[in-house]
C-alpha cells in the first residue's frame, strides 16, 4: 500500500517517468468507454487523464468557461500548463458535453500530432454496436499509422487477457472492503485504481496480486458507518478521507474512477477481439450518458448497496454535471425508496473553499443516519 | 417528492392555450387605440409583449404569428381529444416528421416554454421552481425546464410520448427529456445523432433514423403514406424557399427585415413546418420585409451595427430585446437558432421523402453545430459564413448559463472569428428564459457600449479606408 501510495502522488508518477525514460510512448484518454487493450496491444501506455482535485483552474479558464464541470477545467489547466506535456497523444470520446470541450480545447492549444476522437453511441443496440465495432477497428488503425506497430489479434487477445485479469482482482479488492471489518478504506480504493490507470496492466496485475495479499491479512476497520458513495467524476482522493474522517467508511462505490471503471461482464465474441471489446465496454457503461438505461444503472447501484450492506450513500456529482445532475433525482428516490438514507452532495470540484461546507453536511448526514458518534480514529485494527 | 399545489388550469400549456383562444378575436387590423385598449387589460407580462409584437411597423405578421401558435395549441388539443398521440419534441426534430403522420401532433418543449415566458404572469418562474423543488438541478437548461416542470406537475396538459434527439448535442436537454419521460410513465423515442459527417457516420444516422421511423409507426399504429407526406413535405419545400427569400433580404442595409422576425423564423420552423399556415406567415414575412426595402424604412435614423447572435437570443422581454436594439439602430440578423439551412426535398417516393427528412433532422441549429465531429469547427464554419453573407460586423453570444457545450466551444469561435473575418464577438451572460438572473436593462447596457466603443470604432475605420 505505501508502494501503491508513492506511485499515485503525482501525475507524472515514477513509473511513468520511467516509462518515457525507457523510450515508451504514453497516450492520455479521459473516458472509460475507451478500450485501453487496444492501446496496450500497441505496446503504448494508457494514461487516465486526472488532476486529483488540482485547484487552480486561471489557464483552463481563458478557454473553457465557469459554467464548466471543473474537474475538466482542473485537467485541461494540467494539460495547459505543461504538466502534462509527457503524453504523446490524446484519445477524445463524447463522454459528455464538458469532456469535448475539455478535449477540443486542450488539442488547439496544445496541437498534438497524435488526436484520435472515438465515438461512442449513447445505446445498445444492434446498430450501434456494430458502428461502435467500426470504431474499433478506426482506433486500432490510426495507432498502427501513427506509432507504426502492428496490433495482431493475439496481441489483443493477449492484453485484453491481462485486463480481464486485471479486473477480476480489483474486484477482490473491492470484496475486502465489503466485508463485515473492511480491510481498506474507500480512500485507499481510490488511490489503487487512480494508480493502476497510470500504468500497464501487466505491472498493475502484479502490484494488485501483491495488495491483495497484504490486505487479506491485516485485521479490518470497524465501528463506523457504512457509506456507498456514487456520482460524477471524482478522482479526489482527499474528498473520500474527508468523508472518512468524519466517522465513516466508504465500503462501496459506483464511481467512474471506481466500480465503473472496471465492474460489469465480459464481452462474448472471444474469436473477435474487437467485437468482444466492443461488447464489453458498450454493455457495461454504467454511466449516465448512456440513453434509456437508467434501470440498468440503478439495478447496479443499488446491487453494489446491498452486497456492501450499507447504512447509507452519497450521491456526489461536481457543480454544472448535467448527466449525474438530473440522475441523482431519480437515484436519490430509488435508494431512499430501498430503505437507504442518501445524501445528494453538489460540489465545486478540487475547491478548498468547499471543503468546509462538505464537512458540514456529511456530518450532519451520519448523526441523521445515527453514525454520528462512531469511532473517528478510524485505527486499522 | 414535491406536494403539488397546482391545479390543472394552472398548468402551463393550459393557461398558454387559454390565452391564445382569444387571439382569433382580435381583428385583422388593429388600431393603435385598440391595441392600446387590449394592453390595458392584460397583466404585465403579457402586455409588454404584445406591445413589442404590435408595434405597427409589425402588427400584421404578429397577429399571423400569434394566430399560427394558436393552431398550434388548438392542434395538440384536438389531437387528445380524438385519441390521437401527441409528441413532445425538441427544437431541434423537425416537426413536419410528426406532421406527416395522421395520428400525431408535435408539440415543442422549448417553444412551450417561451411562450409561457412570453404570455404568462410570473413568466416561467413557478414551473422552473417547482422542477427544482423536485431536486433536479439549478443549471439546467430554462428552455426545457420550465415546460417540463409544469408537466412533472402531472396537473397540465401531457404529452402522449416524448421524442429526444439531443444527447450527442446536449446534454442536459436530453437528460431532462429522459428524466420526463420516465417520471410520467411515458414511452421514449430517440435518434442519436453519430458525431461524424464521414460517409459512414451519415449513414448510420440514417440506419438510426430510419429505426425511429419504425419505432414510430409502430406506436402510432400508421404507416407512413406518400400522398400525406408529399403535402406536408411539399409545404415544407414552399416554407424553405421563403425562408432563403427572407434570407436574402437580409442583406440589405438598411437591413429590411425587422429583428422579431428572427424570432418568428424559428417559432414556425419548431412547430408548424409542412403545414400551410406556416407557408403563410413565411411569405406574409417575406412580404413585409420587401415593402420596407421598397419604401426605405427603417425604425432608427441610421443602421449603426449589423449583429449576429451565434446561438439563442433573450425572450423573457421581447420589447426590450428585439425592439429595443432595432429603434437603437442595431439590427439583429438572426441567430445560432435561424441557421436552418433548409433544403427542397426530393417527394419522388417514400424513400427520397425519408432520407430528405433524415438530412434535415441532421441539419438542425444544435444538431448540425454541436453534434458534430467538432463543435468548435462547425459552429465556426456556419456562424463565419453567416456573418460573412450577410455582412455582419459583430456577433453576440446570449451566454446562457445552461449551455455548456457551447461555453466549451465559444472562446476558440471567438478568437477565429476575429482572425478569419475580423468580427468581434461580444460574450454575454444570462438565462434567456429566466429574467432573474441578468435583467434586461444590464444587457442593454452591455449590448449599447460593446457597439458603440467596438462596433462604431469599426465601422468608421473600415469607412475610412474606402
Amino acid at each position: 500500500m505505501e508502494e501503491l501510495q508513492r506511485r499515485s502522488s503525482d501525475i507524472f508518477t515514477d513509473y511513468v517517468r520511467r516509462w518515457k525514460e525507457g523510450g515508451g510512448k504514453v497516450l492520455g484518454y479521459s473516458c472509460v468507454a475507451t478500450p485501453v487493450e487496444i492501446i496496450e496491444a500497441a505496446g503504448i501506455l494508457p494514461y487516465r487523464i486526472k488532476a486529483f482535485g488540482h485547484p487552480d483552474t486561471e489557464l483552463g479558464d481563458s478557454y473553457l468557461a465557469r459554467f464548466n464541470c471543473r474537474f475538466c477545467r482542473s485537467c485541461l489547466q494540467l494539460g495547459l500548463d505543461g504538466t502534462y506535456d509527457f503524453l504523446d497523444g490524446l484519445i477524445e470520446t463524447n463522454g459528455c458535453d464538458h469532456l469535448r470541450g475539455m478535449f477540443e480545447n486542450w488539442q488547439y492549444a496544445k496541437k498534438y500530432g497524435f488526436f484520435h476522437y472515438l465515438k461512442v453511441p449513447h445505446f445498445l443496440r444492434r446498430d450501434s454496436l456494430e458502428y461502435f465495432t467500426e470504431e474499433l477497428s478506426l482506433l486500432r488503425m490510426a495507432l498502427e499509422d501513427h506509432f507504426g506497430v502492428e496490433i495482431s489479434d493475439d496481441a489483443l487477445r493477449e492484453s485484453i487477457g491481462t485486463v480481464n485479469q486485471v479486473q477480476a482482482r480489483l474486484r477482490d479488492l473491492y470484496a475486502l472492503r465489503e466485508e463485515e471489518r473492511p480491510r481498506l478504506s474507500g480512500a485507499e480504493a481510490l488511490q489503487v485504481i487512480c494508480t493502476g490507470s497510470s500504468m500497464r496492466a501487466n505491472d498493475f496485475l502484479d502490484l494488485l496480486d501483491r495488495l491483495v495479499e497484504e490486505k487479506s491479512r491485516v485485521s479490518g476497520i470497524q465501528g463506523r458507518a457504512r457509506l456507498l458513495l456514487l456520482g460524477s467524476a471524482t478522482d479526489e482522493v482527499d474528498l473520500v478521507a474527508e468523508i472518512e474522517d468524519q466517522g465513516a467508511l466508504v465500503v462501496a462505490d459506483a464511481l467512474c474512477y471506481g466500480s465503473r471503471s472496471f465492474w460489469g461482464r465480459e464481452g462474448e465474441s472471444v474469436e473477435e477481439p474487437l467485437l468482444y471489446l466492443a461488447e464489453k465496454y458498450l454493455g457495461n457503461l454504467f454511466c449516465p450518458r448512456m440513453f434509456t438505461e437508467y434501470e440498468r444503472r440503478r439495478d447496479f447501484v443499488l446491487e453494489r448497496a446491498r452486497q456492501a450492506r450499507v447504512d447509507g450513500a452519497i450521491i456526489t456529482y461536481n457543480k454544472f454535471c448535467d448527466l449525474h445532475g438530473v440522475e441523482s433525482v431519480s437515484l436519490r428516490k430509488d435508494l431512499e425508496d430501498n430503505g437507504i438514507p442518501v445524501l445528494v452532495l453538489e460540489k465545486d470540484y478540487g475547491s478548498p473553499a468547499d471543503a468546509g461546507r462538505i464537512r458540514t453536511r456529511v456530518q450532519a448526514f451520519l448523526e441523521r443516519i445515527g453514525s454520528g458518534s462512531v469511532d473517528r480514529a478510524g485505527a486499522v485494527r | 417528492m414535491a406536494v403539488r399545489q397546482m391545479k390543472p388550469y394552472e398548468g402551463l400549456i393550459n393557461r398558454v392555450y387559454e390565452i391564445f383562444s382569444i387571439v382569433d378575436m382580435l381583428p385583422e387590423r388593429m388600431s393603435d387605440e385598440e391595441v392600446e385598449g387590449m394592453a390595458r387589460v392584460l397583466p404585465t407580462e403579457l402586455q409588454k409583449t404584445m406591445r413589442a409584437f404590435l408595434v405597427p411597423r409589425i402588427r400584421k405578421n404578429s397577429l399571423e404569428f400569434l394566430k399560427l401558435m394558436k393552431t398550434w395549441l388548438e392542434g395538440a388539443h384536438r389531437a387528445k381529444k380524438e385519441g390521437r398521440k401527441v409528441i413532445l419534441v425538441p427544437f431541434n426534430f423537425p416537426p413536419e416528421i410528426i406532421h406527416c403522420f395522421r395520428n400525431a401532433w408535435p408539440i415543442t418543449s422549448e417553444v412551450l416554454s417561451t411562450l409561457g415566458v412570453a404570455a404568462l404572469e410570473g413568466q416561467g418562474e413557478r414551473y422552473w421552481d417547482y422542477a427544482m423543488g423536485l431536486g433536479l438541478p439549478d443549471f439546467a437548461c430554462s428552455a426545457n425546464m420550465i415546460e417540463v416542470g409544469s408537466c412533472l406537475t402531472e396537473t397540465d396538459f401531457a404529452p402522449d410520448a416524448v421524442l429526444n434527439d439531443c444527447f450527442a448535442s446536449c446534454d442536459i436537454n436530453s437528460k431532462t427529456h429522459e428524466f420526463l419521460a420516465r417520471y410520467l410513465g411515458i414511452p421514449l423515442f430517440f435518434l442519436e445523432k453519430t458525431v461524424d459527417n464521414s460517409e459512414r457516420g451519415i449513414r448510420q444516422y440514417y440506419r438510426y433514423f430510419d429505426a425511429l421511423i419504425r419505432d414510430l409507426e409502430e406506436f402510432l399504429e400508421e404507416e407512413l403514406d406518400p400522398e400525406h407526406m408529399r403535402q406536408v413535405i411539399g409545404y415544407a419545400n414552399q416554407a424553405s424557399e421563403l425562408y432563403w427569400e427572407l434570407w436574402d433580404l437580409h442583406k440589405f442595409s438598411p437591413c429590411p427585415v425587422p429583428n422579431v422576425f428572427s424570432l418568428m423564423t424559428y417559432g414556425v420552423r419548431y412547430t408548424m413546418w409542412g403545414t400551410e399556415e406556416a407557408v403563410k406567415v413565411m411569405r406574409s414575412m417575406v412580404e413585409t420585409s420587401r415593402e420596407r426595402l421598397e419604401k426605405g424604412e427603417y425604425p432608427a435614423p441610421e443602421e449603426v451595427a449589423r449583429s449576429l447572435w451565434t446561438y439563442t437570443s433573450y425572450y423573457f422581454d421581447m420589447a426590450g430585446l428585439f425592439n429595443w436594439m432595432e429603434e437603437n439602430g442595431i439590427t439583429h440578423l438572426g441567430d445560432g437558432l435561424d441557421l436552418l439551412f433548409p433544403q427542397a426535398i426530393d417527394t419522388t417516393s417514400r424513400e427520397t421523402m425519408i432520407i430528405g427528412m433524415a438530412e434535415a433532422t441532421r441539419n438542425m441549429p444544435m444538431t448540425r453545430q454541436m453534434g458534430a465531429p467538432a463543435m468548435t469547427v462547425q459552429w465556426l464554419e456556419d456562424v463565419t459564413w453567416a456573418a460573412r453573407d450577410l455582412e455582419a460586423d459583430c456577433c453576440i453570444y446570449c451566454g446562457h448559463h445552461s449551455c455548456k457545450q457551447t461555453w466549451s466551444a465559444v472562446t476558440i469561435v471567438r478568437n477565429e472569428l476575429m482572425k478569419r473575418a475580423g468580427i468581434p464577438t461580444l460574450i454575454l451572460q444570462g438565462d434567456s428564459w429566466i429574467r432573474r438572473m441578468t435583467p434586461i436593462e444590464t444587457l442593454q447596457e452591455l449590448i449599447g457600449e460593446f457597439v458603440d466603443n467596438v462596433v462604431s470604432r469599426k465601422r468608421r475605420r473600415a469607412a475610412r479606408a474606402r
